[in-house]
């Protein structure tokens, strides 16, 4: 080795290797550690998300219902207002179905209190697969069929089920991704009546 | 009971002797190289044999678990059907995780049990002998796979046949394809462990003489093609099968496939200059070190799940394994290189920056970022997501605006490095030698805006395919013109016909990315509509049946001749829809139709997507001719190792003083 | 001299660069022809991701949010003049950051744009360091006496092969 040793000397070298090694070494290892710390599948959060829509009025779009209906949010204003989308063929949504029907019961009770349910239907649904979909499960409120997708992309809805909260001035107060439950649903909807009844 | 018992018996039973053959047989050549034992030297080939020997039983069993319909197995149970046709029941085997390993397992044995056979006069080399137990030692490693965290002959539960064996996913059951693109990418990821074993052997043994590279180039270039071939295939599948048109997504699978390929690529240009100058031996070391530890990290991307992808398996619990694999190599490696890399480094100097081997750093100083832009976009997401813990995208655009202007240098690189000579070139002598192909650039380039070609980044990439072209052809005509058809052999020439096949790739590439043409039209039966300057008429919109599938075709006359038949799928058992494109295709430009969900057969009514996409042809041959060209290059050309050859010629004495 | 060599010289290359310049001057301003509102939707729907599926691109995508957001994009495209990156943005905003293919060029995502241009120059860099220390540090110059030797080996290499 000692030849490899004097062409170094002669040639005026100092060693550089295992600085660049080091080097190579520090970036490798946060990339590393970036992987070994990620967590692996699709994690997206469900429950309360937040929404760009949050605080502001709720676009005002156009639809028509299964039943031929015209359907306009904003002609909504007055009352407390929770949008669900769905399909009838995901199958979260049909475990959240019954917690649907006993919210708009328990809403009911409240008379003019109450929050009006409204089902958006993201396509392909048929009005025939709704009609089928509700005579099997119950619930009698109105479903708007979203053919164009406007309401998927206008509340920024990429997986049903999610479900909105919209007050009586036509702002979107909530939003809860995922399948929901009657309770926490009236709860959600009972919190925010009290905070728009201090204002 | 008792054949369906043995199927799971047998392969974990092979699966186990074979972990312990590979085990044993590093442990044994190790011992046998420190005690210099020529007695333990011998027994380590009956190890070499006995794991390829539990790879091919293992791989055996699980075909035949498959033929057999063996339901206690789980892995048969997720990818087997009673109703799969046997070409994709065959495939079964890597069509998911569990089955992918073993496949991959099968070939890394055949490669190891290859190289002892080989060099089976030699093992006592220390410098062969280590590079086996590095590929022992890997062997070994996913033998341990597909025993633990990825087994797939653990024992299933009874199976509920309304909800299970539905056959693999149904992307992978439609097309003839999914035979032949798997092996043959993973023949191109498996084979990069030969020369990265030798890499870490001469790095062990200090040898830094030029033995250990020619013991390697020919595997490295039988990798680099099988990989190319592969990725080439994978984007003839995603064309034929995927329904949107496009060959390359820049999806983190294909970028996975993407980066050994580029780091690769750099290895066998630099290589030569190593052999021709001694030099750059620390950079070719790491080459390889990184084409193999960018293997691992690409499985482990597209196998853990961290990074999301449609090609991703579902989750399982083989990341951390995968992930361990990337540090212990990347950690030995970087040890090893800081230990021994100054020792290694060879006294020698680059004369000029304009010279062959100027032009290969500076070829390989851009394949290195290009792999580092592309490992960076892929993972940025994971990053951001570790720092802010929110989601963003890093895709197409990105991926799409990085690498045009780095492939356009490179294209124009393949131009001019073939015309230098090494050591140092003249002004003269390039303008002399570039000239021909200068103007076959331009010729190209006032061609393509005569037939219609229009922006800069298409029009920059024919005029530098052109030239590129011109340049590879220039020196196949003088080497043909020297030695007949012994010029098409050896690395150089085998080289510049692999480059013609890149070049006319990247033309295809550029002109079907900017210059497709497509519409959609819903029509009636009967009725007729044109577009681009082709008519398209609808014959008739037709259900059909196959026992896995229920779904839709239409017949669309183009241009009055023969009717093409796009479709719909819908695999009963998963309900999937599996969109089937019908393409015209001809040299010039392909016509491809794909039908869209909402045609109605009832009414006859159907909803077609047409796309008009100029030279996608070209991409096939071009792939063909790449494939051709690394034989052409594996067979020994003219020796051209001499210090006598012209092309190292001294510098003249006038030069040496003036330096 | 030879005629062939003297074109090659000084007038063969003007001219080339001449032939160049304008193709590609003409190439490049020339209109390409109006985009179908289909090939906008393309391009636009290429450039963002599909918000619930793997790594696909809302043009590849075939589930039913994609669906939404290309109809939305035929929507905009066809009743607005909103820009192309006006719709996108639209959309990004609507459905979250992960849908945004191109990253933004502010904040921490600028990072990867910045890092491969900082590895570029470093490169660059490095290499023109090596190149002039390689420069002024050649070692194994050959003297006359090599130069002897290697025509020697010469001579009697080609007197070998005749």
């Amino acid at each position: 080795m000692s030849d490899v040793e004097a062409v170094e000397v002669a040639s005026g070298r100092r060693p550089v290797a295992p600085f660049i090694a080091l080097a190579v070494a520090l970036v490798l290892g946060s990339l590393f550690w970036v992987l070994a710390t990620s967590k692996s599948g699709p994690t997206d959060t469900l429950g309360l998300v937040d929404s760009p829509l949050i605080g502001k009025p709720a676009p005002a779009v156009r639809g028509t219902t299964a039943d031929g209906a015209t359907f306009e949010l904003s002609r909504r204003k007055g009352s407390w207002v929770v949008v669900n989308f769905f399909n009838s063929r995901c199958v979260p949504c049909k475990a959240e179905h019954p917690a649907l029907v006993a919210f708009e019961q328990q809403q009911t009770t409240l008379g003019a209190d109450g929050a009006e349910l409204y089902a958006i239907d993201q396509p392909p649904d048929s009005p025939a697969e709704i009609m089928a979909f509700f005579a099997e499960r119950g619930g009698n409120w109105p479903v708007v069929l979203d053919d164009d997708g406007l309401f998927n992309v206008a509340f920024g809805v990429a997986q049903v089920p999610e479900t909105f909260i919209i007050d009586p001035d036509g702002i979107v107060r909530m939003r809860w991704a995922g399948a929901i439950d009657s309770v926490t649903l009236a709860l959600l909807v009972q919190q925010q009546r009290d905070i728009y009844g201090l204002q | 009971m008792l054949a369906e018992g043995l199927n799971g018996l047998l392969g974990h039973t092979a699966l186990i002797v074979g972990f312990a053959a590979s085990l044993f047989g590093a442990l044994a050549l190790i011992a046998a190289i420190r005690l210099g034992n020529a007695r333990l030297i011998k027994t380590v080939m009956p190890y070499g044999w006995l794991a390829l020997g539990g790879a091919v039983m293992a791989v055996v069993v699980m075909e035949r678990g498959l033929i057999t319909r063996d339901w206690q197995l789980a892995y048969v149970q997720r990818v087997g059907s009673r109703d799969t046709p046997a070409l994709f029941n065959f495939t079964a085997l890597w069509s998911a995780l569990e089955g992918s390993i073993l496949l991959w397992l099968l070939l890394l044995a055949v490669y190891t049990a290859i190289i002892m056979h080989r060099y089976r006069a030699r093992l006592a080399d220390p410098l062969v002998g280590w590079a086996l137990v590095v590929m022992f030692f890997v062997t070994a490693f996913f033998f341990f796979l597909a025993l633990g965290p990825t087994d797939a002959f653990r024992a299933g539960v009874t199976p509920d046949f309304t909800a299970c064996c539905k056959g693999p996913n149904p992307l992978l059951q439609n097309h003839v394809l999914v035979l032949f693109h798997p092996p043959i990418l993973y023949l191109g990821y498996v084979g990069f462990t030969v020369p990265f074993a030798f890499a870490i052997a001469a790095l062990v043994t200090g040898r830094v003489g030029e033995g250990w590279l020619v013991e390697t180039r020919r595997w490295a270039l039988f990798a680099w093609g099988f990989l190319t071939v592969g990725i080439v295939l994978g984007g003839w599948w995603s064309y034929e099968v995927l329904g949107w048109g496009g060959v390359w997504g820049w999806d983190p699978v294909e970028n996975a496939s993407f980066l050994p390929w580029l780091t690769g690529t750099a290895y066998i240009h630099s290589v030569m200059v190593q052999e021709r100058r001694g030099m750059l031996r620390v950079w070719n070391l790491s080459l390889l070190v990184a084409t193999f530890s960018l293997t691992i990290l690409g499985t482990f991307l597209t196998r853990s799940g961290v990074v999301n992808s449609v090609h991703a398996f579902s989750d399982s619990t083989i990341g951390p394994f995968l992930l361990g694999a990337f540090g212990v190599v990347v950690l030995v490696s970087l040890g090893l290189i800081a230990w021994r890399g100054d020792r290694l480094r060879s006294p020698g100097a680059i004369d000029s920056p304009i010279s062959r081997e100027g032009a290969f750093l500076a070829n390989n100083v851009l394949l290195a970022l290009f792999a580092f832009v592309i490992l960076l976009g892929t993972v940025f997401p994971l990053i951001v997501e570790a720092k802010d813990n929110r989601k963003i995208a890093v895709g197409s655009p990105f991926f799409d605006t990085m690498s045009q202007p780095i492939g356009l240098v490179l294209l124009f690189l393949m131009a001019v490095a073939p015309a230098l000579p090494w050591r140092k070139a003249s002004g003269e002598l390039l303008r002399d030698r570039l000239f021909w192909p200068a103007w076959c650039g331009a010729g190209t380039l006032a061609l393509s805006v005569f037939l219609g070609a229009t922006d800069l980044a298409p029009l920059l990439a024919f005029t530098f395919a052109g030239f590129a072209g011109g340049a590879a052809i220039r020196q196949l005509v003088l080497a043909t013109r020297r030695q007949g058809y012994r010029g098409l052999l050896g690395r150089t020439n085998g080289g510049m016909v692999v480059h013609l096949g890149v070049i006319i790739i990247a033309v295809a590439l550029a002109a079907s990315n900017s210059y497709t043409r497509s519409a959609e039209f819903t029509m009636m039966k009967g009725e007729t509509v044109s577009f681009a300057g082709h008519t398209f008429k609808v014959l008739d919109v037709l259900d059909f049946t196959t026992p896995r599938t229920v779904g839709i075709k239409a017949e669309i006359s183009i241009d009055g001749g023969q009717a093409y038949a796009p479709a719909i799928s819908k695999y009963t058992a998963f309900g999937m829809d599996v969109p089937t494109p019908s393409v015209k295709t001809s040299l010039v430009q392909d016509i491809y139709l794909t039908l869209e969900n909402g045609s109605k057969p009832s009414t006859g009514e159907a909803k077609i997507k047409v796309f008009i996409k100029p030279m996608v042809v070209w991409l096939w041959i071009g792939g063909t001719l790449c494939a051709f060209g690394t034989l052409l290059a594996a067979f020994p050309g003219k020796n051209r190792r001499r210090p006598t050859d012209a092309v190292s010629a001294p510098i003249p004495l006038d030069e040496v003083a003036s330096v | 001299m030879s005629a062939a060599s003297s074109v090659k010289r000084w007038p063969g290359w003007v001219l080339l660069a001449f032939v160049v310049a304008g193709c590609l001057a003409y190439g490049v301003t020339r209109d390409a022809g109006a985009r179908t509102p289909e090939e906008r939707v393309e391009e636009i729907s290429k450039q963002l991701a599909c918000p619930i599926c793997n790594g696909e691109t809302v043009y590849e995508s075939r589930n039913t949010a994609s669906a939404s957001i290309r109809a939305e994009i035929k929507n905009q495209v066809s009743t607005t003049d909103a820009s192309d990156d006006a719709i996108i943005a639209y959309v990004v905003q609507q459905f979250g950051a992960k849908t945004q293919l191109l990253p933004r060029a502010s904040g921490f995502e600028s990072l990867v744009w910045v890092i491969p241009g900082v590895a570029l120059v470093c490169a660059g860099v490095g290499l023109f360091f090596s190149f002039r220390k390689w420069r002024t540090n050649v070692d194994t110059v050959p003297d006359a006496a090599d130069r002897a030797r290697v025509e020697a080996a010469m001579a009697a290499e080609d007197s070998g092969e005749s």
